[in-house]
Order: C-alpha cells, then sequence, then structure tokens
C-alpha cells in the first residue's frame, strides 16, 4: 500500500454547546491513499461534516493525530491552515458557496487570488478549469444566471484550479435533482480516472456504488469501511 | 486586492441602496454641516472684524465729556475739550498707542453749483488719516502742507461725491463748505455700513485740513484749537484695557481730572464688542455639533457593516475556505466601511462647498455674513470624517475576521 495521503488518529471533536458539549466525533481512525475515491455514508448527525472539517483543515480535532501527506497538521496556525487549504484541498458544497456578486469565472479564480497568482495566469487556469466541467462558454455569467447543476460545476472547476492533493465534497448532490446529480457524480468519477483524490460525504446510496471504498460512520465513530475496487 | 475590495463596497452599496443610502445621508450631511456651519462662523466673524476696523483697525475713540458726578458736585460740573498740545503731550507720553491723531468736527452747509447739503466736516492730519486707513478712490488725502498752510482743500466721502459733485465735478472742482471755496483733492472709497461709536458714516463725511477748522471755524467758547476727538490705534489689541487706562491717565493729568474719570474722559474702543461676541465659543459649538452629526452618521455606516458581516457570514467562511487569511477578511471589511464613509464624506464636502460657494456668489446686503471657506475647514472636515470612517471601519472588519472558516460546511 502507498503511503497514506491522510491519516486519522483517535481523532476526537467536541463542541461547545451552553454549558455541556457536543462529542461529534470519538476517537475516529482512517488512512486514505492517493487515487482513492472514498465514499463517507452514515444517518444524519453521525459526524460527516465534522470529518470534512477536520480533513479540510477548517478547524482542528479536539483531540488525536491528522497527518495530511505524512505532516502532521497539529502545530500549525490559523494562516497556516489557510495556506494548507490554499494550496492542498478543493471543496464542494452542497449549497455551491458561489459568490453572489461574481461571475463564474472569477468564482474559480478566487483561491488563485489568495495565492497570489498574477491576474494573467489566473485567467487562462480558471478558463482551462471551466472547459474541464464544460462550461467554457458561462465565464461571464452570474451564479444567478446559471441552473444549480452549472453551479456546482463552477464550484467544482473552482475545487480544481490549485490543483488539491483532495477533493472534499460534502452532499455536492443534495441540492440537485436526480439527473443533474448524476452528471455531477459522473463529473466527480472522471475526475477520479484522471487521478484525483476524491472524499465524499452523502446520503445518498448510489454514490457508494461508485466509489471505491465506503466508509460509514456512526456516532463519530467509523462503523463500516468497505473497499470496492472491483466497482472502478 | 485593493481593486477587488473597492468593487465589493461599491457593490454592497447598491445592493443595500435604501439603507446605504440612509447611513451615508447622515455622513453627507455631517460632512456637509462642518463646512458649512464653521465657514458661516468664520464668514460672521470676518464680517463683525471688517465691520468694526473699516474705520481703523484696533481704534479707540477719546472725547471730552463734563466730570463725573462722583467727583464733584453737581453743580460744579464743567464742560471739558482737548486742544492740539494735549494731542502732542499724549503722543510724547503713551506706550501702548503707537499713533495718535486728532480731529475737528463741524456740521457745515456744502454747495456745488445749485445743489446743496449740509455734511459732516472732519477737520484731519496726517496721523489721524493714518489710523482710519481708508482708502482713496482718487487724487490725494490732506497733505502736511495742506496742514501747515491752512489750505482750503477737501476730500469727499463717496456719498456726499454723488450727492454734491454727481457727474459734472471731479478732483478740481471748487465747492463751498460754510459758504467758502474749497478745492476737491481726493475721494474716498465707499465704505458702507461701520460699526463705530458716533454712527457717522465715512461715506458723509469730507475731509480738510484740521488747521483749516481751526482758522475759518473757531470755536465760539475758546481760542484754543480745539480737537472734537481723539483717535489712537493700540499696540496690541488684547491690551484694550490697559491701553484705555494709559490714555486716559496721561489725558486726566493735562485736563486736571481724576484719572479714573471716566464720564470726563470716555473711550470708546471697538474691539471690547467684538471680544464681547463669542465667536471662538461659537466656532467651537459648531465644531462639537458637526462632529455629533458626523459620528451619528458613522454608528450608522458601523450598524449597517455589521449587519452585513453577519449577513455575509457564509462568504466570508468561503473565502477562508479557499486560502484566505484573516487579515485578507479583515482589509476587505475595512476597506469596505471606509470607502462608503470616504464616498459620503466626498458627497458631503462637495454639498458644503457647493453651498458656500453658492452662497457667496449672491448679492448679499452689506451686514449679512457669508460663509467664508477655507482649506483648513476643508481639511478639518475631512479629517474627522477620515476617523470616523477608520473607526466605523474597525468593529466589523475585525468581527469579520473573528468568523470561523467551519461555516462553509454548515447551512443555515
Ligand atoms: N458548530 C457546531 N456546534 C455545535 N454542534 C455541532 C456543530 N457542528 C456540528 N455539531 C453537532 O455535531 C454532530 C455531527 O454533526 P455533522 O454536521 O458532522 O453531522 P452530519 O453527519 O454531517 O449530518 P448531516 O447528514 O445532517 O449533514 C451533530 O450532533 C451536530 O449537531
Ligand atoms: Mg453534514
Amino acid at each position: 500500500m502507498a503511503r497514506p495521503l491522510i491519516a486519522l488518529e483517535g481523532i476526537h471533536k467536541r463542541y461547545p454547546m451552553g454549558a455541556n458539549e457536543v462529542q461529534a466525533l470519538r476517537g475516529l481512525d482512517l488512512a486514505i491513499s492517493p487515487g482513492e475515491f472514498v465514499a463517507i455514508m452514515g444517518p444524519s448527525g453521525s459526524g460527516k461534516s465534522t470529518l470534512l472539517e477536520i480533513l479540510g483543515c477548517l478547524s482542528h480535532p479536539s483531540d488525536g493525530d491528522y497527518r495530511l501527506d505524512g505532516r502532521s497538521v497539529a502545530g500549525l496556525s490559523v494562516d497556516q491552515l489557510a495556506q494548507v487549504r490554499g494550496e492542498k484541498i478543493g471543496f464542494v458544497f452542497q449549497s455551491f458557496n458561489l459568490l453572489p456578486r461574481l461571475t463564474a469565472i472569477e468564482n474559480v479564480e478566487l483561491p488563485l487570488v489568495y495565492a497570489s497568482t498574477p491576474r494573467r495566469e489566473r485567467r487562462s487556469r480558471a478558463e482551462n478549469a471551466l472547459a474541464r466541467v464544460g462550461l467554457v462558454d458561462r465565464g461571464d455569467h452570474l451564479p444567478s444566471e446559471l441552473s444549480g447543476g452549472q453551479c456546482q460545476r463552477v464550484a467544482i472547476a473552482r475545487a480544481l484550479i490549485n490543483r488539491p492533493s483532495l477533493v472534499l465534497a460534502d452532499e455536492p448532490t443534495g441540492n440537485l435533482d436526480t439527473a443533474t446529480g448524476d452528471e455531477i457524480l459522473t463529473l466527480l468519477h472522471a475526475l477520479h480516472r484522471e487521478g484525483n483524490t476524491i472524499l465524499v460525504a452523502t446520503h445518498d446510496a448510489k454514490i457508494g456504488t461508485q466509489a471505491t471504498r465506503v466508509v460509514t460512520i456512526q456516532d463519530g465513530k467509523i462503523a463500516r469501511d468497505e473497499n470496492r475496487e472491483a466497482a472502478a | 486586492m485593493v481593486y477587488e475590495s473597492l468593487r465589493q463596497a461599491l457593490r454592497t452599496l447598491l445592493r443595500h441602496r435604501a439603507r446605504a443610502f440612509l447611513t451615508m445621508f447622515g455622513v453627507v450631511w455631517g460632512t456637509s454641516a462642518v463646512i458649512f456651519l464653521v465657514s458661516w462662523g468664520d464668514g460672521v466673524r470676518t464680517m463683525l472684524e471688517v465691520g468694526f476696523f473699516k474705520t481703523g483697525k484696533n481704534m479707540g475713540e477719546v472725547w471730552a465729556g463734563r466730570i463725573g458726578e462722583d467727583f464733584t458736585p453737581a453743580a460744579d460740573r464743567r464742560y471739558l475739550w482737548f486742544n492740539l498740545e494735549d494731542v502732542e503731550a499724549l503722543r510724547r507720553r503713551t506706550r501702548l498707542a503707537s499713533r495718535v491723531g486728532a480731529e475737528a468736527w463741524e456740521m457745515l452747509p456744502a454747495a456745488f453749483g445749485q445743489r446743496a447739503l449740509t455734511v459732516d466736516v472732519r477737520g484731519m492730519e496726517q496721523h489721524s488719516q493714518e489710523i482710519r486707513g481708508v482708502p482713496l478712490v482718487a487724487g490725494r488725502r490732506i497733505s502736511q502742507a495742506d496742514v501747515s498752510h491752512r489750505r482750503r482743500v477737501v476730500v469727499l466721502g463717496d456719498r456726499v461725491r454723488r450727492k454734491l459733485l454727481g457727474a459734472q465735478g471731479g478732483i478740481g472742482s471748487w465747492i463751498r463748505l460754510g459758504g467758502k471755496p474749497f478745492r476737491v483733492v481726493g475721494m474716498l472709497r465707499p465704505m458702507g455700513s461701520q460699526l463705530n461709536q458716533d454712527r457717522m458714516q465715512i461715506d458723509d463725511q469730507v475731509w480738510v485740513p484740521i488747521s483749516t477748522v481751526h482758522a475759518n471755524w473757531p470755536a465760539w467758547w475758546t481760542h484754543e484749537p480745539v480737537v472734537s476727538k481723539i483717535i489712537y490705534r493700540m499696540v496690541d489689541r488684547h491690551q484694550v484695557d490697559a491701553a484705555e487706562r494709559e490714555v486716559r491717565a496721561i489725558l486726566a493729568d493735562r485736563l486736571q481730572v481724576s484719572a479714573t474719570d471716566d464720564e470726563a474722559i470716555p473711550i470708546w474702543s471697538s474691539i471690547h464688542m467684538l471680544n464681547q461676541i463669542p465667536v471662538d465659543q461659537t466656532r467651537g459649538m459648531m465644531w462639537t455639533l458637526s462632529i455629533a452629526t458626523l459620528v451619528i452618521g458613522g454608528i450608522g455606516v458601523l450598524t449597517m457593516m455589521l449587519d452585513a458581516v453577519h449577513e455575509r457570514r457564509h462568504e466570508i467562511g468561503l473565502r477562508l475556505a479557499v486560502g484566505a487569511r484573516r487579515r485578507h477578511v479583515l482589509f476587505q471589511f475595512f476597506v469596505e466601511t471606509f470607502a462608503i464613509t470616504a464616498l459620503g464624506g466626498l458627497m458631503g464636502t462637495l454639498l458644503g462647498v457647493g453651498g458656500c460657494w453658492a452662497l457667496t456668489q449672491l448679492q448679499v446686503p452689506d451686514m449679512i455674513p457669508v460663509p467664508e471657506l477655507s482649506a483648513s475647514i476643508v481639511l478639518g472636515a475631512l479629517g474627522v470624517m477620515g476617523s470616523v470612517g477608520l473607526l466605523a471601519g474597525v468593529i466589523p472588519a475585525w468581527r469579520a475576521a473573528q468568523i470561523e472558516p467551519a461555516i462553509a460546511l454548515r447551512q443555515e
């Protein structure tokens, strides 16, 4: 087995809730190798989004060790975490999270703006990314002028623009009808075949059938972990 | 980044048009109020100074009265007068007056051709003309030679010139004063209304050599050359009271009266009235009022931006998720707030400056003050506005930078 891209050991996440606290993750171990397409499944409130939050370096775990690319993130400052996010991680969200007052191509460029990439390079890379998701001619449109599926494609282009080591998607089809959801799924699948490592948190059993691996969480712990190499 | 932030600011404004308009109105109003009110206050001050100083800058006027009741029994109260020697003595001995001049006063009929009127004739000399400082529009002043030779020459005030000479006469014309011929050698500039002690307006006066008055119209009660009024210019306007005391003491010594008898020797200095008007306090109050308005406008901007930060917390989370540092978010919101304040401030400045300018373009009567705009007022207003913008910008920006990036994953 290749060196894991992600190594989680004994991860806990607690949220303060007034006087007491919520235990969202309780001692979770997980290793993911480059090139995997992992579906994280589980009932609502089981901790899927919380897991992505930790994996995406959006916050530190309350307890446990997280190594990304062999490097522990525990000691990193707020700004260093932001840099890791910008360089290594692409996010796709259920509600797309496009900035409504920026055009599609400006939305795709956003991670490069914070990575201080020169304007010219930004534009050409954003055009390529849009082309990759099949939206070459929609660059000038505002999100309000695009369909839900198109918005999610723009978001995927944005996630890909930094050539991330890891693409994290939280319910990417949750706000889409079945047909459009399938299109997005096909796109994720194609990206996986091109060598991207993809993690999708979802209720959608169909995604489970597409993934190379299905991890099921229950009450903040891994309940099941199935490899389905054959499905690819 | 700056460009991007400015664009964002504009978009925020456009999206919250009604609210942005209302809050910006506060800043616009505040800034223009600062400029307008303070300029107007300065205009009032200038108007007063000009009004008071038209007939002599930092001038004190002294005339002779009667010995005060406190100093002698009512039956003995004699009338007093000054002569030229008193003026000489004062000039020699004073330290707080830089110039001392004499004026002799008569009301006399004046005639030119078919026209005649009664005029206020002032016998003048070098010093008194210097203190009065009225500019000429034509000809010359009463010269030392005119005084020495008791010449019958006259300098006309503007209204007398228009009423008496009209279009027919000019420099070199001959008029009659008290039946005697005088040659016109100069004309005074129109002075308009003045604020002074005897309410006599320069425009209604004619000036002749003081020696000519003494030679032609001597006092009926004495052979001395009588001086109706002594005028002096004080060295320092802040020492107005000391100057009055000194001048009164010197003249009292000459007239053998008490040095504190202000009925015997009344003095009037226009500075007193100017000092009674609390110009500086008024200015301070105007600044305070307008700054308060600006601060209220700033609070409006502050709450609007705090709302905006809350509304846009998901946007902020997203920016953080794709690699924005906290300082990027801080900077963006700071620039947005500052841009809104600056925009309002610039509009207010234009409004205030425009308003002041429009008023100065109007033809207003002499005694209505117009705002007096100065660079320091505009800079001051912009400075205050800038500080308000900074303060209003810091808090929302700080709030925005505290938002957790994980919010990007959370749905409402
Ligand atoms: N910021 C937070 N503060 C407090 N509690 C939280 C917070 N985020 C998540 N939780 C709690 O942590 C637990 C796990 O939440 P999480 O969002 O990870 O579940 P999920 O599996 O993504 O659910 P869903 O399928 O509904 O998206 C839940 O009980 C949730 O209420
Ligand atoms: Mg979730």
